[in-house]
């Protein structure tokens, strides 16, 4: 066993799915716009399924983000799912193999391991084809997303620090460049 | 003559479709579709080809590392950049540590539920299951006092009603041979493989940090410094903990996964005559010993025609070539003549049946896979096509390790062209890994001691070095099997990207000559004991380790059956 982790917020998605990508992209903005307190662990789980069990595992609270259909709701629409629904949720989600976390995470259970309580935060996506960015109505959500992240943390004890803009706020639709989420920004880029 | 649908094959939505004739309880034809779109080719058009592994790295949620080492290694032919060896020993763990774990997951955690029958299991009588493992193995649990718990954990488990991996499967149906203490006891393994695979995948961790995708990739080399005296850095403290997973794998493998395989196998032996496939074999290889444009491979590079094990033909990318006479796509020269990865076009067209349908148009096009072919035939690619490369060849460890199985379940090498065969390579791949991965620790040691802290060749990093236009080819043998990436450059940016992965070989649709796939090749014959449960068909699908998982898996509250089958 590593060390608990008291707080992980773990974005999913896969990022070259468009909205899919909202999880991934919430964490990046997350990271860029507060300054994480100690004992908070944020991370891009992308479609990772098996490997994502040890985080899960040693987390002590989790906070998923992800993209979630609800019926009839509009894109954009926020969606909170607690307890119960969220493991059913994730089962459903972390399986993007043949094989994913859902068996594992039942297999932990097999194992007397108990799931232990998740908050799912998403919104409801509109474009999930193969290309990268968000559709307008996701994007314009996603501060508010990234909010209501803060807003969850600090409820469960975690106050995460608005950083100091510099002189000028960039564009939302460059913050949100999968380039950025991937690691790959350069200067002069 | 009835029309089987299977969809999905894997436990994904919309990604893998079998469609297939049975008559007289056997499969007479078959087709393999892939039903969801994949396209990484137009996402890479004009980005910089260094930046090409982080996006294809997203391809796939399991195979992260697969991508990025066959993207960084195209974008290095292209350009001349030559990693030095400390580079290629951390690629070398890396992807042997994929393997290792890939198909640990795959035998416990997948397959073996199609030869293991769980409710079986719980009637198993706990001393004799006791006993039974005694006598396969010296593994330390394997008491009574072990398994009796695994059977209350077990029941208890079912009595929950939640029956997760064990939901939505076909027990109790006849195809099921294993007497209950083998099934028990492939329960208590399927527990402590899971407990296994945990610990090691904390192998890519210690490599390349906390980020469960790993960032280490770099065109030229890793992204890792190697210093004996930094805390940050791979260090001595490192590669002792490197050497201790790595024990602990080879411990597990030989211990248990390989003496689980040859018991399962041993009442399953009708199934070395089943599932044989299109008999010719392609492996890139894998593992590079040395540096330079064409070093030797531990494993080797090759291809089998056949069934003739008597030769190993030299591989040459240039044979390669993908149709889509049968695939949602269109040439812009027509869709009766192959294309070269390097011409490679990405241009859909579906004009399959608007969903929700009952049938492909199979007689048309109906797979989002093309058919790539080696010189005009298609091609297995795997640990069995590796394994067969190897054996062939005379390789040191392979060959007496695969000997050594066939004469434990006294049949001949013709046994390995087979569903069966295909479990006991991935096996014995698994354990020559293993087994491998610490001389590349103990060389990582070496260079150290020497003070060879070299970890990329930064000498092509900036565009300006290299030529206006370059080609490259990057090949890497995926746990599953081969991948190629293909890159063109011009001006410093990507104009074409191609991507052969080991499904589109293994799961393609027929070719313009009409030729089948290795799917839906081996699944002629395949015996069908009950229409409604095709357990059988699974059994050798499932035995080429399919993955489509490249596409979309947003959140659904909807409760969806994982596996259908419909009669039409």
């Amino acid at each position: 066993m590593g060390e608990g982790t008291p707080l992980l917020v773990l974005g999913l998605g896969n990022v070259l799915c468009g909205d899919d990508g909202l999880g991934a992209i919430g964490v990046h903005l997350l990271k860029t716009w507060y300054q994480a307190p100690k004992g908070a662990e944020l991370v891009d789980g992308g479609t990772l399924g098996l490997s994502l069990l040890p985080l899960l595992q040693d987390a002590e609270r989790v906070v998923i983000i992800d993209a979630i259909r609800s019926a009839g709701a509009k894109p954009g629409t926020p969606v909170h799912l607690r307890g119960d629904d969220v493991a059913q949720a994730v089962r459903e989600r972390l399986s993007p193999h043949q094989i994913g976390v859902a068996d594992l995470l039942d297999g932990a259970r097999l194992l007397g391991c108990c799931p232990r309580k998740m908050t799912l935060l998403g919104l409801v996506p509109e474009n999930l084809t193969l290309g990268v960015g968000l559709s307008p109505a996701v994007e314009r959500a996603m501060p508010r997303l990234v909010e209501r992240i803060v807003g969850e943390a600090r409820a469960l004890g975690f106050a995460f620090r608005r950083r100091p803009c510099d002189a000028e706020e960039p564009r939302l639709d460059d913050a949100c460049d999968v380039a950025g989420v991937l690691g790959l920004r350069r200067k002069g880029r | 003559m009835t029309h089987i649908v299977v969809d999905p094959v894997t436990r994904i939505e919309g990604h893998l479709r079998i469609e297939a004739e049975v008559d007289g309880g056997q499969v007479r034809e078959a087709w393999s579709s892939s039903t969801m779109f994949r396209g990484i080719e137009i996402i890479l058009k004009g980005r910089d080809p260094r930046d090409a592994w982080a996006f294809t790295q997203r391809i796939c949620g399991v195979c992260t590392t697969v991508h990025a080492i066959a993207s960084i290694r195209a974008v290095e032919n292209a350009i001349g950049a030559q990693p030095p060896p400390n580079a290629r020993l951390l690629r070398n763990l890396i992807i042997g540590a994929q393997c290792v774990h890939d198909h640990v997951i795959h035998f416990y955690h997948l397959h073996a539920l199609d030869w293991v029958d769980i409710v079986s299991a719980l009637s198993a009588d706990p001393a004799k299951t006791a006993s039974l493992a005694q006598s396969i193995s010296d593994w330390p649990l394997s008491s009574r006092a072990y398994f009796t718990e695994v059977r209350d954990r077990l029941k208890g488990f079912v009595a929950t009603g939640r029956l997760g991996p064990f939901a939505n499967a076909y027990w109790g149906h006849p195809a099921y041979r294993l007497p209950p203490e083998a099934n028990l006891m492939a329960v208590g393994h399927y527990l402590q493989a899971l407990d296994f695979q945990r610990q090691f995948i904390r192998l890519h961790a210690v490599l390349g940090g906390k980020n469960p995708h790993l960032q280490s990739f770099l065109v030229g080399g890793m992204a890792t410094p190697v210093d004996p005296d930094s805390q940050n850095s791979i260090n001595a403290g490192t590669l002792a903990e490197l050497s201790k997973l790595v024990a602990d794998a080879r411990d597990f493998v030989a211990r248990v996964y390989i003496p689980d395989l040859l018991a399962i196998a041993s009442f399953y032996k009708d199934w070395a005559s089943t599932g044989s496939g299109v008999g010719s074999y392609l492996a890139y290889g894998e593992y590079p010993e040395g540096d330079g444009a064409q070093p030797a491979l531990f494993l080797p590079r090759g291809i089998i025609r056949q069934r003739d094990l008597s030769k190993v033909e030299p591989m040459n990318q240039e044979k390669i070539s993908e149709y889509v006479k049968h695939s949602w796509y269109n040439y812009a020269s027509g869709d009766d003549h192959g294309l070269h990865p390097f011409k490679g076009e990405t241009v859909p067209n579906y004009i399959g049946p608007k969903p929700p349908y009952e049938r492909l148009y199979l007689d048309r096009k109906y797979s989002w896979l093309k058919s790539p072919r080696y010189d005009g035939e298609p091609m297995e690619v795997g640990p069995l096509a590796r394994m067969l490369v190897a054996y062939a060849s005379g390789h040191p460890r392979v060959k007496p390790l695969v000997d050594k199985a066939l004469a434990t379940l006294g049949v001949g090498p013709q046994a390995l062209f087979s569903t069966l065969g295909r479990m006991a390579a991935r096996a014995i791949e698994t354990q020559v890994v293993a087994e491998k991965m610490q001389d590349w620790v103990d060389e990582m040691g070496e260079n150290m001691a020497r003070r060879d802290y070299r970890i990329c060749d930064n000498s092509k990093w900036e565009p300006s070095t290299w030529p206006a236009e370059c080609w490259g080819a990057g090949f890497h043998e995926a746990p599953r099997g081969a991948l190629g990436h293909w890159v063109h450059i011009k001006d410093g940016t990507i104009i074409n990207y191609q991507c052969v992965v080991p499904s589109t070989w293994n799961a393609g649709p027929r070719d313009a000559a009409a030729k089948r796939g290795p799917y839906e090749q081996a699944l002629i014959g395949t015996p069908v004991a009950k229409e409604d449960q095709p357990l059988e068909i699974l059994r050798t699908v499932h035995s080429f380790d399919p993955c489509m998982a490249c596409g979309v898996h947003v959140l659904d509250n909807r409760r969806r059956e994982l596996v259908y089958v419909r009669l039409v």
